[in-house]
């Protein structure tokens, strides 16, 4: 396997955008040659296009060829499009990594795309439906908002997480998402503020749940000898880690603990030779609150059950044990499901470069991770990156 | 000023709903090899295949074991009777199709050794907790298919 470094991405702004699916596309792929001196299309020889849903939401199928062609780019060893619903981003960065580490690509691009706003938004919200298991939990009704609102009640009654609790997290990542110009939501708010919003699915309000969004990005992948005649600063993939268990609600390991988190982490650790206390940024896969803080638990920053009081204590804040989103989270810069981990990537990126502005700035950085979770958090992924 | 002529083109005003898009089962033996369970269904009996030869249970039902690739499966009621394990209520945000029945409740139940997901009919949000005694109903569409939901069973 060869060493692999990301030399440069870039990213669209991310929210209900006045663009087409094919704007979007092209906007990222400016930004992401722009951040690579001395690339050309053509040297690319691999792409692979993240893409949850845009048979459903822009009703266009063979999305890779498509996108290949607006960035110029001509592949000759390996075109496809990966589909993991809320991960299909890291789903393509899973792809072009092992592309390149294994020998068969020598430049390759994990692109990532969705535009969610449609004329009709409740044919939005019929996409999302088939998103777990349709005939069987989709048929009742149950999309993301009434999965994790299940979640959250569970959570609330085996370990005591209060609502407050949940509510902060929303807080910290606005409060990062408010730095971030390509950020969905750039207002900060409070507590009471998102425990007066809009209730979706009780108990998640409106400010617990990530939004819907438009969004793009690409990230660049040569072998690691190569990326000197990029850039001095790349970025560096030391391991990864991915777990599933089950589908249907049924056969979910656990309601209120996710086993496969845990062995996604293990193996993410264990490849990346590193322990938790070696991360200085983790970009988690915020898309509720109640999400994140089963994350601190799960990855064992704190006990099983404190994940509450881990947040009420300021733990995940740039400063405290561990620095959770300070890009802002899913949360805060919305949640365009083919390109939220590519956007992710690109901002541990532009922290390792201190691109980013003053106030979300993890000093000395050296180890980050970028976690999804998708369906009913049955699959997790996580990639391990370094300076 | 061009010549190019201006032409009107109508579409349709509104589509049938295809199947496909309707989220629920297609479920007649043409179109599924586990047809009985809605047969089963129809009889008032919420079932699910148990596989003879390794025993596992499985949900949702289907035509081979996927703990031992078995063919041999047979058909085993789950009762009609499950506990309240969670639940939530859909406010904002249901498909085309459950628009119209917004808020209405869903909740998961504990039935015959399983965790299933369901729709409840006879209770707001307010009114449920979890541990509550829930009972099987069936649900008929138009075109004759039928789906399991869950009542609240009142009395306290």
């Amino acid at each position: 396997m060869r060493k692999v470094a990301i030399v440069g991405g870039g990213a669209t702004k991310c929210g209900k955008r006045e663009a087409s699916w094919r704007d979007l596309v092209q906007e990222a792929g400016k930004a992401m040659f722009e951040s690579v001196g001395n690339l050309s299309p053509k040297d690319i020889d691999s792409l692979i296009v993240g893409a949850a849903q845009p048979e459903r939401f822009v009703f266009q199928a063979h999305v890779a060829p498509l996108v290949a062609e607006y960035l110029g780019i001509t592949p000759r060893k390996v075109l496809a499009r990966t589909e993991l619903m809320c991960a299909s981003g890291q789903s393509a960065i899973r792809y072009a990594w092992a592309c390149v580490a294994s020998g068969l690509s020598d430049v390759a691009v994990a692109f990532g795309v969705e535009k969610m706003f449609m004329p009709d938004m409740a044919e939005a919200q019929t996409n999302m439906t088939c998103v777990l298991d349709r005939e069987w939990d989709g048929v009742n009704g149950l999309s993301a908002p009434p999965f994790f609102a299940m979640t959250a009640q569970r959570h609330m009654h085996e370990f005591g997480t209060t609502r407050e609790q949940m509510a902060q997290v929303s807080v910290k990542n606005h409060r990062y998402s408010s730095m971030n110009p390509l950020a969905q939501f750039q207002k900060q708010f409070t507590v009471e503020d998102v425990l007066k919003s809009l209730m979706i699915s009780p108990p998640l309000q409106l400010l617990d749940c990530s939004g819907i969004t438009d969004g793009a990005a690409g990230v660049v992948m040569v072998p690691v000898e190569e990326a000197k005649k990029y850039t001095d600063t790349p970025m560096y993939i030391i391991g990864s880690g991915q777990a599933s268990i089950g589908n249907v609600v049924n056969n979910l390991a656990s309601l209120t603990d996710w086993v496969p988190l845990k062995l996604a982490t293990e193996e993410a650790f264990r490849t990346a030779n590193i322990t938790l206390k070696d991360i200085d940024i983790a970009e988690l896969h915020d898309c509720f609150t109640i999400s994140e803080i089963m994350e601190y638990e799960a990855f064992g920053w704190c006990e099983k059950g404190k994940g509450g009081k881990f947040i009420e204590e300021g733990q995940p804040y740039i400063g405290g044990k561990i620095a959770v989103n300070p890009r802002g989270g899913l949360l805060g810069c919305g949640h365009p499901l083919g390109a939220t981990a590519i956007l992710q990537t690109v901002d541990i990126l532009q922290q390792f470069r201190r691109e980013v502005p003053k106030g979300r700035l993890v000093e000395g950085a050296e180890v980050a991770i970028a976690h999804n979770l998708s369906g009913p958090a049955n699959v997790h992924s996580i990639m391990v990156y370094s300076r | 000023m061009s010549n190019a002529e201006l032409d009107k083109v109508k579409r349709p005003e509104t589509i049938k709903l295809p199947l496909m898009l309707d989220f629920y089962p297609l479920e007649d033996t043409k179109t599924t090899g586990i047809s009985q369970f809605f047969t089963n269904l129809k009889d008032g009996r919420l079932t699910t295949t148990k596989c003879n030869r390794c025993g596992k249970l499985l949900w949702p039902p289907r035509i081979i074991c996927s703990n031992c690739f078995s063919n041999e499966l047979e058909w085993v009621d789950l009762g009609t009777e499950g506990e309240l394990y969670a639940f939530t209520e859909m406010r904002i945000g249901a498909p085309l199709g459950f628009v119209e029945d917004v808020p209405f409740c869903i909740g998961i139940v504990k039935i015959g050794g399983l965790l299933i997901s369901t729709r409840i009919d006879n209770a707001k949000h307010d009114q449920l907790k979890i541990g509550d005694k829930l009972k099987l109903k069936i649900v008929e569409l138009d075109d004759r298919r039928v789906f399991y939901r869950f009542t609240r069973i009142d009395g306290k």
